[in-house]
């Protein structure tokens, strides 16, 4: 395959192009804020095609290991089932899809973890919790960049 | 219904039905952009005795465009209560198009009101103090308006708690309802229900409570707009609504202490009730429509429907409010 450009450089040059090449060209209001959103949308597409499989995967991994040790510590029943279903995803797989699979089941598994944890009371856990959760939101600011509402 | 047919021919034809007797000729017409859910125009009209008038026209996208839902027959009752009972002041509402017969959606029909948006009025106002406090004094206005004036227009929740208990259920649906858990909904659904804010009386609550939702004429008049998302419900809900909104200036945000406390003093709200605290907890609570929305269109978009461009910009706005969600987390668990 033709790996190079990348699919982030391929996307960033779509951005150029769309703002400075076709936005200027564009009278209608509502179509230049349309333009602009497609812009920003394709800028966070290509930081995620950078790096959305390698962040998931580091996630997924330390989710499995924080809700493994509450649902050691809570014997929570729901969790257990959760990590169950985590486990039995594909996890040998790096297609998009199945690595998709994997960190939504991880999600699920990290809710779960987080409700045993506050209702066991236990600070420590939730802190733990919130810890991934500020990693999760890292890799999200990361692909946005910031918000500033387009067109309003 | 059909496509959305929001033009000067289609005015003339919902004119002619709506005033028997008078015939109107559409002079001018153009779309009004930067709103994120409805459709609007606004239009010079020309009626058969001479008389001229510009109207504004407000109607639902297609269905399945775009990304926020609400209901067009309850907006329109709401604005007719609230245009009856003068409390808050409102864009008159004049006619309705409540089946889509004439627009090929359901469309409203306002006057048009001769102002700029406040928000505007702030940007320019640098640190002339006296447009935030008019902001402060309109979100008063609206959360003393008398409940008993909406009559049936809209619901009235039974109690606080279930009240609230409803609204953080909104983040629960919508996490089993779409393809993936957010652990951060999830987390601030589980602690904000253990560290309940005390309660307040219900108020009219605006629902999109922005300064770029009050229009202010030269006169200093002004009227709220876009009342789509109002219920009855808490009213911090549009306090903490407004200190998410990004665009600056945000009056909250320069000067929490001194909003809050004209914000009480309006009220009759106490401390306890209204301080930067419980503003904090009802963000997420004032959010919890619109981000389920945000969060249904996504997975609408995930499961190769598609909503326009707003749906994937809006992940945006998804992270920013994660990322405030999970800080507000913190404080209330501190």
């Amino acid at each position: 395959m033709i790996s190079r450009p990348t699919t982030e450089q391929v996307l960033l040059d779509c951005c150029r192009v769309l703002e400075d090449d076709v936005l200027p060209g564009v009278a209608d209001e509502t179509m230049q804020v349309r333009l602009v959103m497609l812009g920003k949308v394709l800028r966070n597409a290509a930081v995620r095609a950078a790096h959305e499989v390698a962040w998931m995967r580091e996630e997924t991994a330390r989710i499995e290991e924080y809700a493994g040790g509450v649902a050691a510590s809570t014997g929570s029943e729901p969790l257990r089932a959760a990590l169950d279903d985590l486990a039995a995803g594909p996890h040998d797989s790096l297609h998009l899809a199945d690595v998709v699979e994997v960190y939504g089941r991880a999600s699920e598994a990290l809710s779960v973890a987080l409700e045993a944890a506050l209702a066991a009371e236990r600070d420590d856990l939730v802190r733990e919790g919130e810890s991934l959760l500020s990693a999760r939101l890292q890799h999200e600011n990361d692909v946005v960049g910031g918000w500033n509402s387009a067109g309003r | 219904m059909p496509e959305p047919t929001m033009t000067p021919e289609a005015l003339e034809r919902f004119l002619g039905a709506a005033e028997p007797g008078r015939a109107a000729s559409v002079t001018d017409f153009r779309p009004i952009t930067g709103g994120y859910s409805r459709l609007s125009a606004v239009a010079d009209v020309r009626w058969d005795d001479g008389g001229t008038e510009r109207l504004v026209l407000r109607g639902d996208p297609q269905p399945g465009d775009g990304v926020f839902v609400s209901d067009r027959d309850a907006e329109w009752r709401i604005l007719q209560a609230l245009s009856h009972a003068r409390s808050v002041p409102v864009a008159r509402p004049r006619w309705y198009d409540a089946t889509g017969e004439h627009f090929g959606t359901k469309c409203i029909v306002f006057d048009h009101f001769a102002g700029r948006s406040l928000q505007d009025v702030l940007r320019e106002a640098g640190d002339d103090p006296a447009p935030g406090r008019m902001f402060v004094d309109i979100v008063a206005q609206i959360h003393s308006a008398p409940l008993e004036a909406l009559g049936t227009a809209v619901e009235h929740p039974a109690s606080w708690d279930d009240y609230l208990d409803g609204v953080l259920e909104i983040y629960r649906a919508v996490d089993r309802e779409v393809a993936d858990s957010s652990p951060v909904l999830r987390y601030a659904g589980a602690l904000l229900a253990r560290h309940r804010p005390p309660p307040v009386p219900f108020a009219l609550v605006h629902g999109d409570c922005q300064p770029s939702n009050v229009l202010v004429a030269d006169s200093r008049e002004h009227v709220v707009i876009d009342w789509e998302f109002a219920h009855v419900g808490d009213p911090r809900e549009d306090l903490g609504y407004y200190t998410q909104i990004p665009m600056p200036p945000n009056v909250y945000h320069r000067d929490p202490q001194s909003f809050l406390a004209r914000y009480r003093e309006r009220t009759g709200l106490t401390e306890e009730q209204v301080n930067p605290d419980t503003v904090e907890y009802f963000l997420v609570i004032g959010m919890a429509h619109l981000l389920a929305q945000i969060l249904r269109a996504l997975d609408a978009v995930a499961r190769g429907e598609t909503r326009g461009v707003m749906a994937t910009y809006l992940i945006n706005a998804v992270t920013h409010q994660y990322g405030m969600y999970l800080a507000i987390c913190r404080r209330v668990a501190a």
